[in-house]
């Protein structure tokens, strides 16, 4: 359904994604994993066409999405890092605001946005302003508005960002159900037992470039590491965590 | 060894350290900046820009005076016994009037930054400073605010009024007379209108529960400011009424009682408007101290329990809201994209400070510009409402042009520039449909106070045909006057990035001051000519025609390039490299 060919963006030529390749099929969720600046929030721009790659293409059904972009879009929800909303407007505005420009009828906006604000316990909040939401709200705000017009690809950013206990267990829920109901499902995130959990295939970045790409199972089988954790931290190179917490500690001693 | 100049200087870098001085300072600060969420695009007021301009209002009634008090003009019309202090009053009146108004619009604008808010509690509480000493370092904050507005705001006219009103007086005495007394009077009456404003919301906040008085801000924030556009509006007609005192209502203006101060120190009030100069330096000192008290009450009740508030924003009117949207979906706007785009316009115009801010100013500035047509209009001329006449068929174009002028240079500044995200996402960047949805929107805040207000208010003075016509022509006029504005627009408003003004700010404004004189005084001495005779008016369509034709030719010169949704206002470099390989 999405495939990404030699994605590279280089900014003032320097790299931040090279040659990133990967294929999305339906029903089919792929994590993204990476330590801080290893390219994940690029490649995602890319993805939803934010961003235009230097070199490569992102396909979507065989097509380039820069052939199409809106009706890609069309199809696309997206939830994206930060909780970036218009804080003046109530939480009803922003979706009817977002179902508007998706071209979608006003009777279907109002009944898919108040039967998604109740789902996910929004609805008694729905007129007040985002300033006054916390961040947990905002995010799911964010996948209300992705979810809202029955997308078929979906691209997550950290969505369970900011959420309480009880709506991180549904949005895991959910991702899976989508993915068994034959949506294709990109999934960045830090937190690697929830990756584990959620996805069928994992994508793994280290500055910019892909260090291991199958499926979850057959990473965890190849390293042959007890927990996804020493795995990543083995892959991504990443130094001594428990001495920079000791350095951190003396530091914090020092005049 | 140190300078004495020098010791004072390590002296006060040594006191401006103190904890107390740099909250101050803050509280100063904010008090202009707001809460600094500003972002590094957007567009944020300097302190001596917004000086600057709350002083530009005073200076320019200061100057169009010249015609009035130069002493060639007055020995060319035969008035060789001119008083200047009679003819004066007036024009001190006025003077008055708008020092209470700018002053008290800016303590209604400002007055969530007076006091101090959610994050104050947030950055400073914790902190290892006594509530008392942020309590003592806000009030001294909000008296040094007080004063500098007070003097800021009547800083040219106490200069040029007096310079200008006393030009035909041999005696430097007379003008340091007359300057002292108007200066006196003004900065009073700058200071009552701000502690009035402050005083009420201290009340206000201090008897209803927070909730509440959150709810109703919005609404006593309009209902002040229509207080005072009101008194400013009709201030040409309140010192013919003072023959009457004390019988006349005018005597509860406060407006009123500082003139009468004024005609007091100049020995010029009757009895009555003496004691109205009394009462006005009394109720001055009384505000003052209720202010002190009452801040300190709602400091107590308010800011100590900040945290057990929710900050909450007033829900909107769900039902009027969904049926006006529904109604102009139906009958305006055509697409998905115009539907969300048209709310979101309006509910950033009617929620973002800095955009309610801009168009409140411009607004408020055509109101200034129209009250002193209507002032001049009647004073000292024998001028008939019954007949059109060109001051009168100017007030609706200076009001519109002021109105679409601040409209579409708030269209530029940006909103939350990190959120446009979602427009980036869903839009179709060669969509066309930029141009109509802002010209709808700047129509929005035009079209309906001219159906509403100017059309039956014209057919009621001057008659049907003539009141339709000029309905018309304001209409029509606006609506060019939109599309020239909007002729190389390619943004939704508010999502892109703030253009560096700077480049070409001298050009915007003298281009802005030009299509003032264009818009306003040759159109309205134009209408003047044409309603003489009714058929002339004919002439309207060819011109109308004929601009809208060039507009559509110079639009369709643009190549699809310059035609393209954009979300970054690029920098216009003086050189640039032409790539111009093949």
């Amino acid at each position: 359904m999405l495939d990404a060919r030699q994605l590279t963006k280089t900014y003032a030529s320097v790299p931040a994604v090279e040659n990133v390749t990967f294929s999305l099929a339906p029903g089919q969720i792929l994590g993204c994993l990476g330590p801080n600046g290893s390219g994940k929030s690029t490649t995602v721009k890319m993805l939803t066409g934010l961003l235009e790659p230097t070199r490569g293409n992102v396909l979507f059904a065989g097509e380039d999405i820069r052939k199409d972009l809106v009706g890609y879009r069309k199809c696309l929800g997206y939830v994206p890092e930060e909780p970036n909303l218009y804080p003046y407007l109530s939480g009803y505005e922003y979706l009817e605001m977002v179902g508007l420009l998706r071209g979608m009828p006003a009777a279907r906006i109002r009944k898919r946005v108040d039967s998604l604000l109740e789902l996910f316990s929004l609805y008694s909040s729905r007129h007040g302003a985002i300033s006054s939401y916390s961040k947990g709200m905002r995010q799911r705000i964010l996948l209300i508005a992705a979810l809202m017009d029955d997308p078929k690809v979906l691209i997550f950013d950290e969505p369970l960002s900011g959420l309480d206990v009880t709506s991180a267990l549904i949005l895991k829920n959910l991702i899976k159900s989508l993915g068994q109901q034959g949506r294709a499902v990109f999934y960045c995130s830090h937190v690697l037992e929830v990756v584990e959990q959620v996805c069928s295939h994992l994508l793994i970045l280290r500055r910019g470039e892909v260090i291991a790409y199958d499926t979850t199972s057959a990473i965890q089988n190849d390293i042959g590491r007890s927990s996804l954790e020493s795995r990543f931290m083995h892959l991504v190179e990443a130094g001594d965590t428990e001495k920079t917490a000791r350095d951190i500690l003396s530091a914090m001693g020092e005049a | 060894m140190t300078s004495p100049l020098g010791f004072l200087r390590s002296r006060w870098k040594e006191h401006s350290q103190r904890p107390f001085l740099r909250l101050v300072g803050l509280f100063i600060g904010r008090a202009f900046h707001g809460s600094g969420d500003v972002d590094g695009e957007e567009l944020d007021f300097s302190m001596g820009l917004v000086l600057s301009l709350l002083a530009l209002p005073g200076a320019f009634y200061s100057i169009l005076l010249f015609d009035k008090y130069g002493s060639l003009l007055q020995w060319m019309h035969g008035n060789r016994h001119f008083d200047v202090l009679t003819a004066a009053l007036p024009d001190e009146y006025f003077l008055i009037v708008l020092s209470m108004v700018v002053t008290g619009v800016v303590a209604v604008w400002r007055w969530d930054s007076i006091f101090p808010d959610r994050r104050d509690y947030a950055n400073l509480v914790p902190l290892p400073i006594s509530t008392r000493t942020i309590f003592l370092a806000n009030l001294t904050a909000i008296f040094f605010v007080a004063g500098l507005l007070a003097l800021d705001v009547n800083l040219a006219s106490a200069f040029l009024f007096p310079f200008v009103a006393t030009a035909s007086q041999e005696t430097v005495l007379f003008f340091i007379r007359f300057s002292g007394v108007h200066t006196l009077v003004v900065v009073l009456s700058s200071l009552f209108s701000f502690f009035a404003v402050f005083t009420v919301v201290g009340v206000l906040m201090t008897a209803l529960p927070y909730r509440l008085f959150r709810r109703i801000s919005l609404y006593l924030r309009a209902l002040m400011i229509a207080y005072l556009v009101a008194m400013l509006s009709t201030s040409f007609a309140v010192p013919a009424m003072l023959e009457h005192l004390p019988q006349t209502p005018v005597r509860f203006l406060p407006s009123v009682w500082f003139l009468g101060l004024c005609q007091w120190l100049r020995g010029r009030a009757g009895l009555s408007l003496a004691d109205l100069g009394k009462l006005s330096i009394l109720s001055t000192g009384c505000l003052i101290l209720i202010a002190i008290v009452v801040y300190a009450v709602s400091y107590g009740r308010c800011f100590k329990r900040i945290p057990e508030n929710i900050d909450t924003i007033p829900e909107s009117n769900r039902t009027g809201a969904a049926w006006m949207f529904g109604l102009l979906d139906r009958v305006v706007l055509r697409s998905g994209f115009q539907r969300a785009g048209y709310r979101f316009v309006l509910r950033t115009l009617l929620r973002s400070e800095r955009h309610s801010l801009v168009l409140g100013g411009f607004t408020g500035l055509g109101i200034v510009l129209a009250s002193q047509v209507l002032f001049a209009a009647f004073n000292g001329k024998d001028v008939g409402i019954g007949t059109p006449s060109a001051e009168i068929l100017s007030i609706p174009f200076i009001l519109s042009y002021c109105i679409i002028v601040g409209l579409r240079f708030a269209f530029g500044i940006p909103t939350e520039l990190r959120a446009n995200w979602i427009f980036r996402l869903l839009l179709d960047k060669t969509m066309p449909e930029c141009i109509p949805l802002a010209r709808k929107a700047l129509l929005t805040f035009v079209v309906p106070w001219v159906l509403a207000v100017v059309f039956p208010l014209h057919v009621y003075l001057w008659g049907w045909v003539d009141g339709t016509l000029h309905a018309i022509v304001v209409s029509l006029w606006a609506a060019l006057l939109a599309d020239i504005l909007l002729v190389r627009f390619r943004k939704i408003p508010f999502t892109c990035s703030y253009p560096p003004f700077r480049d070409s700010a001298i050009v915007v404004v003298v281009s802005y001051v030009i299509g003032f004189f264009v818009y306003v005084v040759l159109t309205s001495q134009l209408e003047y000519w044409m309603l003489l005779k009714q058929v002339r008016i004919l002439l309207v369509v060819p011109l109308a025609v004929g601009i809208w034709y060039g507009l559509s030719r110079l639009r369709g010169a643009l190549i699809d390039v310059d035609k393209e949704l954009i979300f970054e206002e690029k920098t216009s470099l003086g050189f640039e490299v032409l790539d111009l390989r093949t």
